[in-house]
Protein backbone atom coordinates (compact mmCIF):
# COMPACT_ATOMS: atom_id res chain seq x y z
CA UNK A 1 0.00 0.00 0.00
CA UNK A 2 1.59 3.30 -1.33
CA UNK A 3 1.64 5.48 1.84
CA UNK A 4 2.83 8.50 0.29
CA UNK A 5 1.94 9.55 -3.27
CA UNK A 6 3.45 12.37 -5.50
CA UNK A 7 0.27 12.42 -8.42
CA UNK A 8 1.87 15.13 -11.22
CA UNK A 9 3.17 17.50 -8.44
CA UNK A 10 5.29 20.33 -9.88
CA UNK A 11 6.56 23.47 -7.99
CA UNK A 12 7.25 26.47 -9.72
CA UNK A 13 8.72 29.96 -8.17
CA UNK A 14 8.02 33.13 -9.88
CA UNK A 15 6.00 34.17 -12.79
CA UNK A 16 6.62 35.25 -17.04
CA UNK A 17 9.38 35.08 -18.07
CA UNK A 18 11.04 34.89 -14.58
CA UNK A 19 9.46 31.34 -14.19
CA UNK A 20 11.72 28.65 -12.05
CA UNK A 21 10.49 25.05 -12.07
CA UNK A 22 12.22 24.15 -9.02
CA UNK A 23 10.61 20.50 -9.36
CA UNK A 24 8.89 19.39 -12.78
CA UNK A 25 6.34 17.13 -12.78
CA UNK A 26 6.50 13.91 -10.95
CA UNK A 27 5.00 11.05 -9.88
CA UNK A 28 6.54 9.25 -6.73
CA UNK A 29 5.17 6.72 -4.49
CA UNK A 30 6.93 4.55 -1.52
CA UNK A 31 5.25 1.96 -0.02
CA UNK A 32 5.75 0.47 3.73
CA UNK A 33 8.88 -0.40 4.90
CA UNK A 34 10.65 0.90 1.99
CA UNK A 35 14.02 2.64 3.18
CA UNK A 36 14.47 5.47 -0.27
CA UNK A 37 17.71 7.55 -1.24
CA UNK A 38 17.07 10.37 -3.36
CA UNK A 39 20.49 11.78 -4.39
CA UNK A 40 21.55 14.65 -6.56
CA UNK A 41 23.91 17.86 -6.32
CA UNK A 42 22.27 20.63 -4.32
CA UNK A 43 19.73 23.20 -6.32
CA UNK A 44 18.77 20.28 -8.29
CA UNK A 45 15.17 20.14 -6.59
CA UNK A 46 16.18 18.00 -3.89
CA UNK A 47 15.07 20.10 -0.85
CA UNK A 48 12.22 21.05 -2.81
CA UNK A 49 10.65 17.38 -3.09
CA UNK A 50 11.81 16.83 0.66
CA UNK A 51 9.28 20.01 1.98
CA UNK A 52 6.04 19.24 -0.32
CA UNK A 53 6.55 15.22 0.78
CA UNK A 54 7.37 16.53 4.22
CA UNK A 55 3.89 18.35 3.80
CA UNK A 56 6.02 21.91 4.67
CA UNK A 57 4.70 23.27 1.61
CA UNK A 58 2.22 22.52 -1.44
CA UNK A 59 2.79 21.91 -4.85
CA UNK A 60 1.87 24.38 -7.53
CA UNK A 61 -0.13 21.83 -9.46
CA UNK A 62 -0.59 17.96 -8.73
CA UNK A 63 -1.43 16.19 -5.95
CA UNK A 64 0.63 15.07 -3.28
CA UNK A 65 -1.32 12.49 -0.90
CA UNK A 66 0.12 10.95 2.77
CA UNK A 67 -1.79 8.58 4.60
CA UNK A 68 -4.73 8.90 2.07
CA UNK A 69 -4.95 13.02 3.26
CA UNK A 70 -4.68 14.69 0.34
CA UNK A 71 -2.29 18.01 1.08
CA UNK A 72 -2.51 19.65 -2.01
CA UNK A 73 -5.30 22.31 -0.80
CA UNK A 74 -4.84 22.45 2.50
CA UNK A 75 -4.00 25.18 4.82
CA UNK A 76 -0.21 25.80 6.89
CA UNK A 77 -2.71 24.54 10.13
CA UNK A 78 -4.12 21.42 8.60
CA UNK A 79 -0.81 19.95 7.49
CA UNK A 80 0.75 20.85 10.57
CA UNK A 81 -1.47 18.49 11.61
CA UNK A 82 -0.61 16.06 9.22
CA UNK A 83 2.99 16.66 10.07
CA UNK A 84 2.42 15.99 13.56
CA UNK A 85 0.78 12.86 13.18
CA UNK A 86 2.63 11.24 10.09
CA UNK A 87 5.54 12.52 9.63
CA UNK A 88 9.10 12.32 11.45
CA UNK A 89 11.84 14.45 10.18
CA UNK A 90 15.23 14.22 10.84
CA UNK A 91 16.74 16.82 9.73
CA UNK A 92 20.51 17.76 8.75
CA UNK A 93 20.90 21.02 11.44
CA UNK A 94 20.19 19.54 14.80
CA UNK A 95 16.07 19.22 15.43
CA UNK A 96 16.70 18.84 18.95
CA UNK A 97 15.46 21.33 21.73
CA UNK A 98 18.35 22.58 23.10
CA UNK A 99 16.96 23.39 26.49
CA UNK A 100 15.50 19.59 26.73
CA UNK A 101 17.33 16.64 28.23
CA UNK A 102 16.83 13.48 25.82
CA UNK A 103 13.93 12.16 27.54
CA UNK A 104 12.08 15.54 27.58
CA UNK A 105 12.07 15.37 24.02
CA UNK A 106 10.26 12.57 24.10
CA UNK A 107 8.21 14.04 26.43
CA UNK A 108 7.67 17.22 24.23
CA UNK A 109 5.65 15.05 22.17
CA UNK A 110 3.72 13.61 24.53
CA UNK A 111 2.75 17.03 25.47
CA UNK A 112 1.62 17.56 21.63
CA UNK A 113 0.11 14.11 20.52
CA UNK A 114 -1.10 11.09 21.79
CA UNK A 115 -0.41 7.51 20.33
CA UNK A 116 3.14 8.16 20.97
CA UNK A 117 5.50 4.95 21.78
CA UNK A 118 5.21 3.32 25.19
CA UNK A 119 7.20 3.32 27.73
CA UNK A 120 8.70 0.01 26.90
CA UNK A 121 9.20 0.57 23.12
CA UNK A 122 10.99 3.42 24.13
CA UNK A 123 13.08 2.08 26.12
CA UNK A 124 14.43 -0.86 23.48
CA UNK A 125 14.49 2.23 20.60
CA UNK A 126 17.04 3.82 23.29
CA UNK A 127 18.96 0.52 23.76
CA UNK A 128 18.88 -0.20 20.31
CA UNK A 129 20.16 2.85 19.42
CA UNK A 130 22.56 2.77 22.17
CA UNK A 131 21.90 5.84 23.83
CA UNK A 132 20.04 4.98 26.75
CA UNK A 133 22.91 6.30 29.21
CA UNK A 134 21.99 9.86 27.42
CA UNK A 135 18.54 10.25 28.84
CA UNK A 136 19.57 12.82 30.99
CA UNK A 137 21.65 14.76 28.88
CA UNK A 138 21.45 17.99 26.96
CA UNK A 139 22.16 18.31 23.43
CA UNK A 140 25.00 20.57 23.95
CA UNK A 141 26.64 17.55 25.85
CA UNK A 142 26.23 14.84 23.43
CA UNK A 143 28.67 14.35 20.34
CA UNK A 144 27.60 15.32 16.66
CA UNK A 145 27.02 11.13 16.40
CA UNK A 146 24.69 10.85 19.87
CA UNK A 147 22.82 13.53 18.57
CA UNK A 148 21.85 12.59 15.11
CA UNK A 149 20.94 9.10 17.01
CA UNK A 150 18.99 10.77 19.75
CA UNK A 151 17.31 12.93 16.45
CA UNK A 152 16.51 9.51 15.14
CA UNK A 153 15.05 8.33 18.09
CA UNK A 154 12.58 11.47 18.41
CA UNK A 155 11.43 11.23 14.71
CA UNK A 156 10.59 7.42 15.55
CA UNK A 157 9.15 8.21 18.73
CA UNK A 158 5.68 9.59 17.10
CA UNK A 159 5.58 6.23 15.28
CA UNK A 160 5.32 8.38 12.21
CA UNK A 161 4.32 6.56 8.86
CA UNK A 162 7.16 7.87 7.09
CA UNK A 163 10.24 9.39 8.10
CA UNK A 164 12.20 11.85 6.11
CA UNK A 165 16.05 12.49 6.28
CA UNK A 166 17.48 15.72 4.86
CA UNK A 167 21.59 15.16 4.62
CA UNK A 168 21.34 12.19 8.30
CA UNK A 169 24.89 12.12 8.15
CA UNK A 170 26.12 15.34 6.79
CA UNK A 171 28.24 15.69 9.82
CA UNK A 172 29.65 12.44 10.87
CA UNK A 173 32.57 10.66 9.98
CA UNK A 174 32.03 7.26 7.59
CA UNK A 175 32.01 4.99 10.06
CA UNK A 176 29.16 6.99 12.23
CA UNK A 177 27.21 7.57 9.01
CA UNK A 178 26.51 4.08 8.31
CA UNK A 179 25.98 3.29 11.86
CA UNK A 180 23.45 5.70 11.42
CA UNK A 181 22.23 4.03 8.02
CA UNK A 182 22.09 0.76 9.21
CA UNK A 183 19.99 2.08 12.35
CA UNK A 184 17.20 3.80 10.10
CA UNK A 185 17.18 0.71 8.03
CA UNK A 186 16.72 -1.58 10.82
CA UNK A 187 14.12 0.53 12.47
CA UNK A 188 12.12 1.21 9.30
CA UNK A 189 12.11 -2.65 8.74
CA UNK A 190 11.03 -3.30 12.36
CA UNK A 191 8.45 -0.55 12.81
CA UNK A 192 7.08 -1.15 8.85
CA UNK A 193 7.49 2.66 8.75
CA UNK A 194 9.06 4.38 5.30
CA UNK A 195 11.52 6.50 5.19
CA UNK A 196 13.21 8.57 2.50
CA UNK A 197 16.85 9.57 2.88
CA UNK A 198 17.67 12.91 0.99
CA UNK A 199 21.55 13.23 0.64
CA UNK A 200 24.14 13.54 -1.77
CA UNK A 201 26.17 11.19 -0.01
CA UNK A 202 26.44 8.68 -2.68
CA UNK A 203 27.93 5.72 0.01
CA UNK A 204 24.45 5.47 1.53
CA UNK A 205 22.98 4.08 -1.33
CA UNK A 206 23.94 0.69 -0.59
CA UNK A 207 21.65 0.49 2.69
CA UNK A 208 18.19 1.54 0.70
CA UNK A 209 16.05 -0.40 -1.24
CA UNK A 210 15.28 2.21 -3.91
CA UNK A 211 17.31 4.96 -4.94
CA UNK A 212 16.21 7.89 -7.44
CA UNK A 213 18.43 10.49 -9.11
CA UNK A 214 16.85 14.24 -8.62
CA UNK A 215 18.60 16.41 -11.61
CA UNK A 216 17.24 19.69 -12.23
CA UNK A 217 14.21 19.26 -10.87
CA UNK A 218 13.43 15.85 -12.88
CA UNK A 219 13.13 12.59 -10.38
CA UNK A 220 14.47 9.73 -11.90
CA UNK A 221 14.19 5.94 -10.60
CA UNK A 222 17.73 4.37 -11.02
CA UNK A 223 18.43 0.96 -11.60
CA UNK A 224 20.68 -1.08 -9.39
CA UNK A 225 23.62 -1.42 -11.60
CA UNK A 226 23.21 2.52 -12.72
CA UNK A 227 23.45 2.85 -8.72
CA UNK A 228 26.76 0.76 -8.79
CA UNK A 229 27.75 3.21 -11.75
CA UNK A 230 27.27 6.61 -9.72
CA UNK A 231 28.93 5.05 -6.72
CA UNK A 232 32.16 3.86 -8.55
CA UNK A 233 32.30 7.52 -10.98
CA UNK B 1 4.58 25.34 30.63
CA UNK B 2 6.47 22.12 30.00
CA UNK B 3 8.75 24.28 27.52
CA UNK B 4 8.89 27.72 29.63
CA UNK B 5 9.63 25.89 32.70
CA UNK B 6 12.53 23.71 31.55
CA UNK B 7 14.03 26.66 28.99
CA UNK B 8 14.14 28.86 32.89
CA UNK B 9 15.69 25.74 34.80
CA UNK B 10 18.25 25.14 31.96
CA UNK B 11 19.14 28.95 31.30
CA UNK B 12 19.20 30.38 35.32
CA UNK B 13 21.49 32.61 34.51
CA UNK B 14 19.52 34.36 31.62
CA UNK B 15 15.90 34.43 32.99
CA UNK B 16 17.33 35.29 36.61
CA UNK B 17 18.65 38.92 35.09
CA UNK B 18 15.02 39.07 33.64
CA UNK B 19 13.35 38.42 36.85
CA UNK B 20 15.83 41.01 38.27
CA UNK B 21 14.63 43.57 36.08
CA UNK B 22 10.83 42.74 36.93
CA UNK B 23 11.36 42.60 40.81
CA UNK B 24 13.27 45.85 40.61
CA UNK B 25 10.75 47.95 38.87
CA UNK B 26 7.65 45.85 40.94
CA UNK B 27 10.12 47.43 43.50
CA UNK B 28 10.12 50.71 42.58
CA UNK B 29 6.05 50.09 41.74
CA UNK B 30 4.99 49.36 45.21
CA UNK B 31 7.16 51.43 47.11
CA UNK B 32 6.06 54.25 45.04
CA UNK B 33 2.61 53.50 46.11
CA UNK B 34 3.54 53.10 49.35
CA UNK B 35 4.84 56.92 48.99
CA UNK B 36 1.44 57.73 47.80
CA UNK B 37 -0.22 55.81 50.59
CA UNK B 38 1.90 57.58 52.95
CA UNK B 39 2.10 60.90 51.60
CA UNK B 40 -1.86 61.03 50.97
CA UNK B 41 -2.45 59.52 54.95
CA UNK B 42 -0.45 62.15 56.11
CA UNK B 43 -2.92 64.72 54.50
CA UNK B 44 -6.53 63.14 54.95
CA UNK B 45 -6.17 60.36 57.52
CA UNK B 46 -7.61 62.58 60.58
CA UNK B 47 -10.23 63.26 58.08
CA UNK B 48 -10.86 58.99 56.92
CA UNK B 49 -10.99 59.10 61.19
CA UNK B 50 -14.09 60.98 61.24
CA UNK B 51 -16.35 58.61 58.40
CA UNK B 52 -17.59 61.35 57.69
CA UNK B 53 -20.10 61.91 54.91
CA UNK B 54 -19.26 65.91 54.09
CA UNK B 55 -18.55 68.90 55.45
CA UNK B 56 -20.28 72.20 55.55
CA UNK B 57 -17.91 75.33 54.46
CA UNK B 58 -18.87 79.03 53.76
CA UNK B 59 -18.92 79.19 49.79
CA UNK B 60 -16.23 82.12 49.78
CA UNK B 61 -13.96 79.80 51.54
CA UNK B 62 -13.50 77.55 48.03
CA UNK B 63 -13.50 74.49 50.39
CA UNK B 64 -10.73 75.39 52.38
CA UNK B 65 -11.41 74.78 56.30
CA UNK B 66 -8.88 77.52 57.13
CA UNK B 67 -10.40 80.23 55.48
CA UNK B 68 -14.15 79.08 56.06
CA UNK B 69 -15.80 80.96 58.94
CA UNK B 70 -19.72 80.40 59.85
CA UNK B 71 -21.51 80.59 63.21
CA UNK B 72 -23.31 77.71 64.80
CA UNK B 73 -26.41 79.13 64.19
CA UNK B 74 -26.17 77.48 60.81
CA UNK B 75 -26.63 74.24 61.79
CA UNK B 76 -30.34 74.79 62.34
CA UNK B 77 -30.20 75.39 58.35
CA UNK B 78 -28.73 71.83 57.58
CA UNK B 79 -30.31 68.85 56.97
CA UNK B 80 -27.89 65.33 57.81
CA UNK B 81 -28.34 62.75 60.20
CA UNK B 82 -25.21 63.51 62.79
CA UNK B 83 -23.41 67.04 62.61
CA UNK B 84 -20.61 68.00 64.54
CA UNK B 85 -19.14 71.45 64.75
CA UNK B 86 -15.58 72.27 63.94
CA UNK B 87 -13.27 74.98 64.75
CA UNK B 88 -9.37 74.62 63.02
CA UNK B 89 -6.38 76.85 63.03
CA UNK B 90 -2.57 75.96 62.19
CA UNK B 91 0.01 77.45 64.85
CA UNK B 92 3.13 76.05 65.42
CA UNK B 93 3.50 74.56 68.94
CA UNK B 94 6.54 74.80 71.06
CA UNK B 95 7.75 72.99 74.37
CA UNK B 96 11.34 74.19 75.58
CA UNK B 97 13.53 72.62 72.67
CA UNK B 98 10.49 70.96 70.37
CA UNK B 99 8.89 72.56 67.86
CA UNK B 100 5.94 71.51 65.90
CA UNK B 101 4.13 72.44 62.81
CA UNK B 102 0.32 71.55 64.36
CA UNK B 103 -3.32 71.81 63.31
CA UNK B 104 -5.81 72.41 66.77
CA UNK B 105 -9.48 71.08 65.98
CA UNK B 106 -11.94 72.80 68.29
CA UNK B 107 -14.55 70.24 68.73
CA UNK B 108 -17.77 69.34 70.72
CA UNK B 109 -16.84 66.13 72.98
CA UNK B 110 -20.28 64.85 72.70
CA UNK B 111 -20.19 64.79 68.94
CA UNK B 112 -18.57 62.45 66.54
CA UNK B 113 -15.34 63.29 65.87
CA UNK B 114 -14.67 62.85 69.18
CA UNK B 115 -10.97 60.82 68.98
CA UNK B 116 -10.93 57.86 71.09
CA UNK B 117 -7.53 58.23 73.20
CA UNK B 118 -4.72 55.77 72.72
CA UNK B 119 -2.85 57.27 76.28
CA UNK B 120 -4.08 58.68 78.47
CA UNK B 121 -7.14 60.73 78.70
CA UNK B 122 -9.92 63.01 77.33
CA UNK B 123 -9.76 66.82 77.78
CA UNK B 124 -12.17 67.70 80.59
CA UNK B 125 -10.79 71.50 81.16
CA UNK B 126 -10.30 74.58 78.64
CA UNK B 127 -6.99 74.25 77.78
CA UNK B 128 -6.63 70.72 77.46
CA UNK B 129 -5.69 68.72 74.12
CA UNK B 130 -5.59 65.37 73.12
CA UNK B 131 -2.84 65.71 70.51
CA UNK B 132 -1.74 63.15 67.61
CA UNK B 133 0.39 60.34 68.74
CA UNK B 134 2.63 61.33 65.78
CA UNK B 135 3.96 63.81 68.60
CA UNK B 136 4.71 61.73 71.09
CA UNK B 137 7.32 59.65 68.40
CA UNK B 138 8.67 64.11 68.33
CA UNK B 139 9.36 63.46 72.44
CA UNK B 140 6.21 65.30 73.28
CA UNK B 141 4.44 63.79 76.31
CA UNK B 142 1.59 63.84 78.46
CA UNK B 143 1.60 66.79 80.53
CA UNK B 144 3.51 68.76 77.99
CA UNK B 145 2.68 72.46 78.09
CA UNK B 146 2.83 73.83 74.91
CA UNK B 147 3.16 77.80 73.87
CA UNK B 148 1.34 78.32 70.39
CA UNK B 149 2.80 81.00 68.02
CA UNK B 150 -0.09 82.99 67.63
CA UNK B 151 -1.46 83.42 71.41
CA UNK B 152 -0.42 83.87 74.61
CA UNK B 153 -2.51 80.88 75.45
CA UNK B 154 -0.94 77.30 76.53
CA UNK B 155 -1.83 74.43 76.26
CA UNK B 156 -1.62 71.23 77.91
CA UNK B 157 -1.23 67.38 76.45
CA UNK B 158 -3.89 64.81 78.38
CA UNK B 159 -3.39 62.36 76.01
CA UNK B 160 -3.22 60.58 72.45
CA UNK B 161 -4.88 59.55 69.54
CA UNK B 162 -3.82 57.74 66.41
CA UNK B 163 -4.32 58.59 63.22
CA UNK B 164 -4.97 62.50 63.51
CA UNK B 165 -3.10 64.05 60.79
CA UNK B 166 -4.47 67.15 58.87
CA UNK B 167 -2.83 68.52 55.70
CA UNK B 168 0.57 67.03 56.96
CA UNK B 169 0.30 68.57 60.40
CA UNK B 170 -0.15 66.78 63.67
CA UNK B 171 -3.78 67.75 64.93
CA UNK B 172 -4.76 68.56 68.36
CA UNK B 173 -8.12 68.13 69.70
CA UNK B 174 -9.75 70.09 72.23
CA UNK B 175 -12.63 71.84 73.28
CA UNK B 176 -14.60 74.64 70.99
CA UNK B 177 -14.22 77.23 73.89
CA UNK B 178 -10.04 76.26 73.63
CA UNK B 179 -9.63 76.93 70.04
CA UNK B 180 -11.80 79.95 70.48
CA UNK B 181 -9.46 81.47 73.06
CA UNK B 182 -6.51 80.89 71.07
CA UNK B 183 -7.81 82.17 68.17
CA UNK B 184 -9.95 85.38 69.62
CA UNK B 185 -7.52 86.26 72.70
CA UNK B 186 -9.85 88.73 74.66
CA UNK B 187 -13.03 89.06 71.99
CA UNK B 188 -13.30 84.86 72.55
CA UNK B 189 -16.15 85.70 74.47
CA UNK B 190 -18.14 87.77 71.33
CA UNK B 191 -16.75 85.11 68.84
CA UNK B 192 -18.05 82.02 71.08
CA UNK B 193 -20.66 81.08 68.24
CA UNK B 194 -17.60 80.99 65.18
CA UNK B 195 -16.36 77.95 63.78
CA UNK B 196 -15.10 76.90 60.79
CA UNK B 197 -17.10 74.29 59.55
CA UNK B 198 -19.89 71.59 59.84
CA UNK B 199 -18.90 67.66 59.55
CA UNK B 200 -21.79 65.64 58.60
CA UNK B 201 -22.20 62.19 58.71
CA UNK B 202 -25.00 60.80 56.75
CA UNK B 203 -26.25 58.09 54.67
CA UNK B 204 -25.17 59.45 51.38
CA UNK B 205 -24.31 63.49 50.06
CA UNK B 206 -27.82 63.78 48.37
CA UNK B 207 -29.17 63.68 51.88
CA UNK B 208 -27.30 66.28 53.22
CA UNK B 209 -28.09 69.79 52.68
CA UNK B 210 -28.34 73.59 53.59
CA UNK B 211 -31.27 76.09 53.39
CA UNK B 212 -28.44 78.66 53.35
CA UNK B 213 -27.10 79.84 50.15
CA UNK B 214 -23.92 81.36 51.58
CA UNK B 215 -23.03 77.55 52.54
CA UNK B 216 -22.10 75.04 50.23
CA UNK B 217 -22.02 70.93 51.32
CA UNK B 218 -18.43 69.36 50.16
CA UNK B 219 -18.40 65.73 49.76
CA UNK B 220 -15.84 63.80 52.18
CA UNK B 221 -13.52 63.03 48.68
CA UNK B 222 -13.87 66.41 47.46
CA UNK B 223 -12.87 68.44 50.49
CA UNK B 224 -9.86 66.41 50.62
CA UNK B 225 -9.28 66.32 47.17
CA UNK B 226 -8.83 70.28 47.56
CA UNK B 227 -6.92 70.13 50.29
CA UNK B 228 -3.45 72.33 49.23
CA UNK B 229 -0.96 69.86 47.45
CA UNK B 230 -3.04 66.95 47.82
CA UNK B 231 -4.17 66.81 44.77
CA UNK B 232 -0.87 67.39 42.73
CA UNK B 233 0.88 65.03 44.69
CA UNK B 234 -1.12 61.70 44.29
CA UNK B 235 -1.31 62.67 40.71
CA UNK B 236 2.62 62.63 40.36
CA UNK B 237 3.08 59.78 42.20
CA UNK B 238 -0.14 57.91 40.41
CA UNK B 239 1.87 59.07 37.31
CA UNK B 240 5.37 57.61 37.48
CA UNK B 241 3.23 54.13 39.10
CA UNK B 242 1.41 54.42 35.18
CA UNK B 243 4.37 54.98 33.52
CA UNK B 244 6.31 52.17 35.26
CA UNK B 245 3.73 49.74 34.02
CA UNK B 246 4.09 51.03 30.28
CA UNK B 247 7.96 50.61 31.02
CA UNK B 248 8.11 47.09 32.63
CA UNK B 249 5.37 45.92 29.31
CA UNK B 250 8.02 47.46 27.20
CA UNK B 251 11.11 46.06 29.36
CA UNK B 252 9.75 42.22 29.09
CA UNK B 253 8.67 42.98 25.28
CA UNK B 254 12.30 43.48 24.44
CA UNK B 255 14.14 40.83 26.49
CA UNK B 256 11.32 38.48 24.80
CA UNK B 257 11.56 39.42 21.50
CA UNK B 258 15.41 39.52 22.08
CA UNK B 259 15.19 35.62 23.35
CA UNK B 260 12.81 34.45 20.50
CA UNK B 261 15.11 36.07 17.91
CA UNK B 262 17.43 33.43 19.22
CA UNK B 263 15.14 30.76 18.83
CA UNK B 264 13.82 31.62 15.46
CA UNK B 265 15.43 28.48 14.10
CA UNK B 266 14.15 26.45 17.23
CA UNK B 267 10.82 27.28 16.54
CA UNK B 268 10.65 26.80 12.82
CA UNK B 269 11.88 23.22 13.64
CA UNK B 270 9.49 22.28 16.06
CA UNK B 271 6.59 23.98 13.65
CA UNK B 272 8.08 22.13 11.03
CA UNK B 273 7.52 18.76 13.03
CA UNK B 274 3.99 19.86 13.37
CA UNK B 275 3.99 21.73 16.73
CA UNK B 276 1.16 24.42 16.37
CA UNK B 277 1.15 28.29 17.04
CA UNK B 278 -0.81 27.61 19.40
CA UNK B 279 1.22 25.51 21.59
CA UNK B 280 4.05 27.10 21.52
CA UNK B 281 2.41 31.08 21.98
CA UNK B 282 1.32 29.82 24.60
CA UNK B 283 4.48 28.18 26.02
CA UNK B 284 5.75 31.78 25.45
CA UNK B 285 3.19 33.61 27.76
CA UNK B 286 3.15 31.43 30.55
CA UNK B 287 7.23 31.73 30.45
CA UNK B 288 6.31 35.26 30.76
CA UNK B 289 3.84 34.83 33.69
CA UNK B 290 6.57 32.73 35.94
CA UNK B 291 8.53 35.44 35.47
CA UNK B 292 6.91 37.89 35.78
CA UNK B 293 5.20 36.47 39.24
CA UNK B 294 8.22 35.77 40.55
CA UNK B 295 9.41 38.58 40.20
CA UNK B 296 6.36 40.72 41.37
CA UNK B 297 6.27 38.55 44.35
CA UNK B 298 10.28 38.67 45.09
CA UNK B 299 9.12 42.72 44.24
CA UNK B 300 6.60 42.59 46.84
CA UNK B 301 8.86 41.02 49.51
CA UNK B 302 11.43 43.31 49.23
CA UNK B 303 9.06 46.18 49.10
CA UNK B 304 8.02 45.17 53.00
CA UNK B 305 11.43 44.85 54.38
CA UNK B 306 12.41 48.19 53.53
CA UNK B 307 9.60 49.58 55.04
CA UNK B 308 10.21 47.64 58.06
CA UNK B 309 13.31 49.09 58.32
CA UNK B 310 12.93 52.78 57.31
CA UNK B 311 13.18 55.61 59.54
CA UNK B 312 9.33 56.65 60.66
CA UNK B 313 10.05 60.04 59.30
CA UNK B 314 9.34 58.70 55.62
CA UNK B 315 5.98 58.57 55.18
CA UNK B 316 5.55 55.34 53.48
CA UNK B 317 1.94 53.14 54.37
CA UNK B 318 1.45 50.03 52.54
CA UNK B 319 -1.92 49.59 51.69
CA UNK B 320 -2.01 45.66 50.52
CA UNK B 321 -5.13 45.65 48.18
CA UNK B 322 -3.25 48.31 46.52
CA UNK B 323 -0.48 46.94 46.04
CA UNK B 324 -2.31 43.38 44.78
CA UNK B 325 -3.62 45.19 42.37
CA UNK B 326 -0.96 46.63 40.86
CA UNK B 327 0.82 43.15 40.96
CA UNK B 328 -1.68 42.15 39.19
CA UNK B 329 -1.40 44.77 36.92
CA UNK B 330 2.16 43.93 36.48
CA UNK B 331 1.59 40.69 35.44
CA UNK B 332 -0.81 41.56 33.07
CA UNK B 333 1.59 44.28 31.10
CA UNK B 334 4.32 41.77 31.10
CA UNK B 335 2.02 39.25 29.85
CA UNK B 336 1.11 42.21 26.86
CA UNK B 337 4.74 42.86 26.26
CA UNK B 338 5.01 38.86 25.01
CA UNK B 339 2.32 39.43 22.12
CA UNK B 340 5.49 40.96 20.34
CA UNK B 341 6.95 37.38 20.57
CA UNK B 342 3.92 35.63 19.95
CA UNK B 343 3.42 37.31 16.79
CA UNK B 344 6.86 36.55 15.78
CA UNK B 345 6.17 32.97 16.18
CA UNK B 346 3.36 33.12 14.41
CA UNK B 347 5.04 34.40 11.63
CA UNK B 348 8.06 31.88 11.17
CA UNK B 349 7.46 30.27 7.79
CA UNK B 350 8.97 26.10 8.98
CA UNK B 351 9.83 26.03 5.38
CA UNK B 352 12.89 28.16 6.26
CA UNK B 353 14.11 25.93 8.94
CA UNK B 354 14.75 22.91 7.52
CA UNK B 355 16.58 24.94 4.63
CA UNK B 356 13.80 24.10 2.04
Amino acid sequence: MAIIELNKAKKTFGSGHKQVDAMKETDFTAEKGELIAIIGPSGSGKSTFLTIAGGLQSPSSGEIIINDQNLSNMNEKSRSKVRLKEIGFILQASNLVPFLTVDNQMKLLDNVKKDNMTKKELDKLYEDLGISDLRKKYPADLSGGERQRVAIAKALYSKPSIILADEPTASLDSERAYEVMELLKKETKSNDTTTIVVTHDIRLIDYCDKVYKMTDGILKLQEKQESEELKTS
Amino acid sequence: MFLAWNEIKKNKLRFTLIIGVLMLVSYLVFFLSGLATGLASLNREAVDKWDATAIVLNVESDKSLPQSSITTDELNTIKGKETAVLGQLNAIATSGELKQNISLFGINPDEFIMPEVTEGDVFTNENEVIASDTLQDDGFKIGDELALSSTEEKLTIVGFTDSARFNAAPVLYGELSTFQKVKFGEGSEENKDQINGIVIRGDDVESITTSNDDLEVIEAETFIENLPGYTEQSLTLNFMIYFLFAISSVIVAIFLYVLTVQKISMFGVMKAQGISNGYLSRSVVAQTFLLAVIGVVVGFGLTLLTGAFLPSAVPVAFDIPTMIIYGLVLIVVAILGAVFSVLTIVKIDPLKAIGG
